[in-house]
């Protein structure tokens, strides 16, 4: 898997053509290590689609190869949300179904036959060696050494930020959007530099093929605008940028408006309207330098300077109080957590409740990145010293690109380009130094550089090169073992921490051997094979995608949350008790319910763990039902064991998660595995509900919502009669007993 | 203040005895002064005596400096807020509500009857008798686990308790100082730079400093520091056994001064690499370079491997280490 990487400019015999070749040969080698580094879960497990979301991306995918393109844009789901439905169609990216159903429908024009499954695993790792090739263009419109863009290219195969989202089965949007990001930037840069309508117009078809896959298309249409205004308050402005801007935003923004689900929104909403303000911002620019080029005259130019000021400070003001009258969205609800931090957090606990979009502790920038972390600043500060146009874009993406990652933990994706390619720069900057065999041209036999006002300190000296062999073999060497550990530190990590399906769990048996834990799937599998076609199954909405994927049946909720009422109603009938629960499962049709447990297998990411999400959300919709603080013993603790509160022990998800468990054990042994607890022995009752099934480690527990009584009992009574317990007759008044006589 | 305090129990006495008719009244002018009422023991049995009719909110508090009560002080304005804006609101009383605040200075004989270990604790007393008489004269208690409450939130809560009456909005006062200060700054920040804009101008221009805010912003953001930011977490904790603990256990841990050490080793560990890379090869002398290399190659070898030991503390199972941490 490690590559050789050149060192630097080493191959100086060679002619033109041959380091084309190598040039050619080397990248093949990144791309196949890139895709090889992902194939861990393939070949430990099986062809198996990952996780969640890429559940519900898989099915879109079968469904668009099964209907054709124009079903499924019109496609109403009412297997999901029941019993709203939703409309798919008009709420999804279809970029990637889309990418995948030609891809499929091209292999078998030439007859290779193929299972739709398998394009969707091996989408994610196919598209890593493109972004790696992305990466290189990239880097080299950056700097003029050799080696700079072949290092970002192997540092973007295999840096594990980018893997954690593209390992093969992880079919989801940031598969190809990360690729689109880095071509479209590559696409910008060029179309920049050469002031070309083409390339300006490439980069925005590639920005709709962007806007087509991910929702993370903002990250570009902000970064965009703020690189143009940096460049234009540098004094920077010029036709190159003009013609380069504005082709992209024109045709750019009527390409995404193609995309049903964001339709007009880049018109109006917050997110988009720099995009917008910079582009009449630089129509004002570009009109006044003409006349400036027409015209002469030092007050006349004050003047020109005066009104370009007053028609941004009025354009600002205008937005602000548009927004405020309400014709333009203020900035959406996941968009605006990003800036003020703390507003999800009260405001849209849906949002704060998903792990990745927690904020990022610094030992994950290092899992992620290893030694780039670390080459990432100087690679900026090597942007510092020429500072052209490119450059800027760089120093602005790095700025931005780590603030949001450190925001949110998923947006470490988007880091991660600017990171290889700025790494890059100030390895290659350091091994073209040192493994340079030019002798030393002394500093007074150099023609004095040219002295560039405004330059960074301690670059005005003229570069002489480095003198003693030895110390040529010191840096390079231990570079050299950097890298080294960096790709061990790659493939460690992609095989250690993101290389499991999670619907597929591992672990060691005593001998070493690997034991497979399938819980999932059994469950998913019993599902399909006993119960009605159109039986409908209530689960927290983290399975949602996974039980209409694997299990094909409707559900209530799924990962697409976008209805949050309906979630909190999901999340009352979980956190409630029994008899409520069993009104709001009959209103909506509720045939099974599914819960996930780990206790006997101590899985940590049990629906226990999850459950006071469930009791945020519903609280925010029915404050007086539900409440948090009565989930939690009177010295504040979150208890499921003897000392558990009332509330929650009679809540139906507790009831449902520890449901005979207890006889699983000897008495008093009863254990929870993740909780680390002794469970009471006398486990809870349920009547509403009986056990339908239960997956061989107890993960996945099926319960089936009761009919209504055949002869009108309401279901305690009717269950405690199952159970044999008699009724408490009350007992009659009867006279004292009498000798009949008669 | 002190005065207004002694007189007040007075006044009530006075009320109390003069005429039994309704005492909801009397707090209700006294509110209409000064919302929420400032109470004390005698004032709090009082005004929450059993028969009422009446609904009264009060916040238990302890404001004194030595408590070291911190949510106390923060919520301490937004309840001024509330009070203010609801009596405010609610000229005629139709509500029926009234709001007072108990500090633990003035009423520690109510704290102990109450068995109140912490504060603030906010008690909402339903009327006993009269229209909208609740089934139980207990208290309804506002619940601060998630932290300082904003007025809102309090007002939306009390809403939900008083069905069926009228709920005044919470409105802020508007804030001149913040406008006006906030105007003159920016009129002042303008003029200063208009004026000296021959001096100020190469300082804006001068990209050292803009490199040098860029690589800070890099590296703090890098080392985690909105994870301090969100999360507020502790700067340092103590280790238990007296001294000092710097590194968090767990992956997703951090403490703030540990952030400040990462973002050290990441410097120390970028500057070795500019200065290989810039500076370096820039010298003139033979020797000078020579020990220059081996110094910053050295340092960058030893701070890196210090860096993974750091890392293997918070990841125990990785596996990579250089010497000499190992």
């Amino acid at each position: 898997m490690a590559v050789e990487t050149p060192k630097g400019p080493a191959l100086g015999y060679t002619t033109e053509s041959t380091r084309a070749l190598f040039r050619v040969v080397i990248l093949c080698f990144i791309a196949a290590a890139a895709i090889a580094s992902r194939l861990f879960s393939v070949i430990r497990f099986e062809s198996i689609i990952h996780e969640f979301d890429p559940w519900f991306n898989f099915r879109a995918t079968k469904y668009l190869v099964a209907n054709g393109f124009h079903k499924f844009w019109d496609w109403f789901d009412d297997r999901t949300w029941h019993p709203l439905g939703r409309v798919t169609g008009g709420t999804l990216y279809p970029g990637l179904m889309v990418t995948s159903g030609a891809i499929y429908h091209a292999l078998k024009t030439l007859t290779v036959p193929v299972d739709i499954r398998n394009i969707c695993v091996l989408l994610a790792p196919a598209c890593s060696g493109l972004t790696a090739f992305a990466t290189y263009l990239l880097t080299n419109e950056m700097t003029t050494s050799p080696s700079a863009g072949l290092l970002a290219a192997i540092f973007m195969g295999i840096a594990p930020g980018y893997i954690s989202r593209s390992v093969a089965g992880s079919y989801d949007n940031e598969a190809i959007a990360i690729f689109l990001l880095v071509f479209t930037f590559y696409l910008w840069i060029k179309a920049l530099k050469l002031g070309s309508m083409l390339w300006g117009a490439l980069c925005a078809l590639f920005y709709g093929y962007m806007v087509a896959s991910w929702g993370g298309y903002a990250f570009i249409t902000c970064l965009l605008p703020v690189h143009a205004l940096t460049l234009i308050c540098m004094g920077r402005y010029s036709s190159r940028l003009y013609v380069s801007y504005t082709t992209w935003y024109a045709l750019g923004t009527l390409a995404s408006m193609q995309i049903p689900f964001v339709g007009f929104l880049p018109i109006k909403t917050s997110e988009h309207m720099p995009a917008l303000g910079i582009f009449g911002f630089i129509q004002l620019i570009g009109f006044i330098e003409y006349v400036r080029s027409a015209i002469s005259g030092r007050q006349f130019q004050t003047f020109l300077v005066t009104i370009l000021v007053a028609t941004f400070g009025l354009g600002l003001l205008g937005l602000v109080g548009l927004t405020s009258l309400g014709y333009i969205a203020p900035w959406s609800g996941r968009f605006y957590s990003l800036w003020d931090t703390g507003y999800a957090k009260i405001h849209i606990p849906i949002i704060a409740s998903v792990s990745e979009h927690q904020p990022t502790a610094w030992p994950s920038y290092f899992f992620d990145l290893n030694f780039l972390v670390w080459l990432f600043p100087a690679g900026v500060y090597l942007c510092f010293q020429e500072l052209r146009d490119e450059h800027v874009f760089v120093v602005v993406y790095a700025l931005f690109g780590s603030y949001f990652s450190g925001v949110m933990v998923r947006l470490m994706l988007t880091l991660t380009p600017v990171v290889c390619v700025a790494a890059a720069m100030s390895a290659s900057q350091i091994l073209d130094t040192y493994l340079s065999w030019k002798s030393v041209v002394p500093a007074e036999e150099q023609e004095a550089p040219k002295k560039v006002r405004g330059g960074l300190r301690g670059v005005e000296k003229p570069n002489v090169g480095i003198y003693s062999p030895l110390t040529k073999v010191l840096v390079s060497g231990s570079i050299l073992v950097y890298l080294l550990m960096f790709v061990s530190h790659c493939t460690w990590v992609t095989s250690n921490a993101y290389s499991s399906p999670s619907v597929v769990l591992a672990s060691r048996m005593p001998d070493g051997s690997q034991h497979i834990i399938d819980d999932y799937r059994e469950a998913y599998q019993w599902l399909r094979q006993n119960t009605k076609e159109d039986a409908k199954i209530m689960s927290w909405w983290d399975y949602g995608y996974q039980i209409g994927g694997m299990a094909d049946r409707p559900t209530l909720v799924d990962n697409n949350t976008w209805n949050n009422t309906h979630i909190a109603t999901v999340g009352k009938a979980m956190s409630s008790r029994e008899e409520v629960s069993y009104e709001i499962m009959r209103q909506h049709e509720v045939d099974y319910v599914l819960v996930v447990f780990g206790g006997l297998l101590g899985y940590s990411g049990d629906d226990i763990n999850k459950f006071l999400w469930m009791v945020r959300i519903a609280e925010g919709i029915w404050p007086d039902e539900v409440k948090e603080r009565d989930f939690f013993t009177s010295q504040g603790e979150y208890r499921v064991d003897e000392g558990a509160t009332d509330t929650m022990k009679n809540s139906l998800m507790y009831k449902m998660s520890y449901y005979n468990y207890a006889s699983l054990f000897p008495p008093g042994q009863a254990a929870d595995r993740v909780r680390q607890v002794r469970v009471p022995d006398q486990g809870p009752v349920i009547n509403t509900i009986e056990e339908a099934y239960t997956s061989e480690n107890w993960i996945i527990r099926i319960y089936k919502v009761k009919d209504l009584d055949n002869i009108g009992r309401d279901h305690v009574n009717a269950a405690a009669f199952e159970r044999g317990q008699k009724k408490k007759k009350p007992t009659k008044k009867r006279g004292a007993r009498v000798l009949r006589v008669d | 203040m002190r005065i207004f305090q002694s007189i007040l129990p007075l006044c009530l006495l006075f009320a109390g005895g003069f005429a039994k008719k309704d005492s909801y009244e009397e707090f209700r002018q006294l509110s209409q002064r000064s919302s929420p009422l400032k109470l004390n023991d005698a004032t709090y049995s009082s005004l929450t005596a059993a028969p009422r009719n009446h609904s009264v909110a009060v916040l238990l508090t302890a404001l004194e400096t030595r408590f070291g009560c911190q949510l106390c002080q923060e919520f301490a304005p937004e309840w001024e807020v509330l009070g203010r804006s609801w009596t405010r609101g609610d000229k005629a009383g139709e509500s029926r509500l009234i709001f007072g605040t108990l500090d633990f200075a003035d009423g520690r004989e109510t704290f102990i009857s109450l068995g109140l270990q912490t504060a603030p604790v906010l008690l909402l007393f339903n009327p006993t008798i009269g229209p909208h008489a609740a089934a139980s004269p207990e208290p309804v208690r506002y619940d601060f686990t998630a932290g300082p409450s904003a007025a809102e939130q309090v007002h939306s809560w009390i809403s939900r308790q008083l069905p069926n009456r009228p709920h005044p909005p919470v409105q802020r006062p508007f804030n001149w100082l913040r406008w006006a200060s906030t105007v003159t700054i920016v009129l002042g920040v303008g003029t200063a730079l208009a004026s000296a804009s021959a001096y100020v101008l190469p300082i804006i221009q001068n990209r050292n400093i803009w490199a040098s805010i860029s690589l800070i912003a890099i590296l703090l953001f890098i080392s985690g520091h909105m994870f301090n930011h969100i999360r507020k977490v502790p700067y340092i904790v103590g280790d238990g056994h007296g001294g000092v603990s710097y590194i968090a256990g767990g992956f997703q841990n951090q403490l703030g001064l540990e952030t400040q050490i990462v973002a050290a080793i990441y410097g120390v560990l970028s500057f070795c690499a500019i200065t290989l890379a810039v500076k370096v090869p820039r010298m003139a002398d033979a020797k000078t370079q020579q020990v220059a290399v081996v110094v910053w190659s050295v340092i960058l070898f030893l701070v890196y491997s210090f860096l993974l030991s750091v890392f293997r503390v918070k990841n125990s199972g990785y596996p990579f280490s250089l010497p000499p941490f190992m």
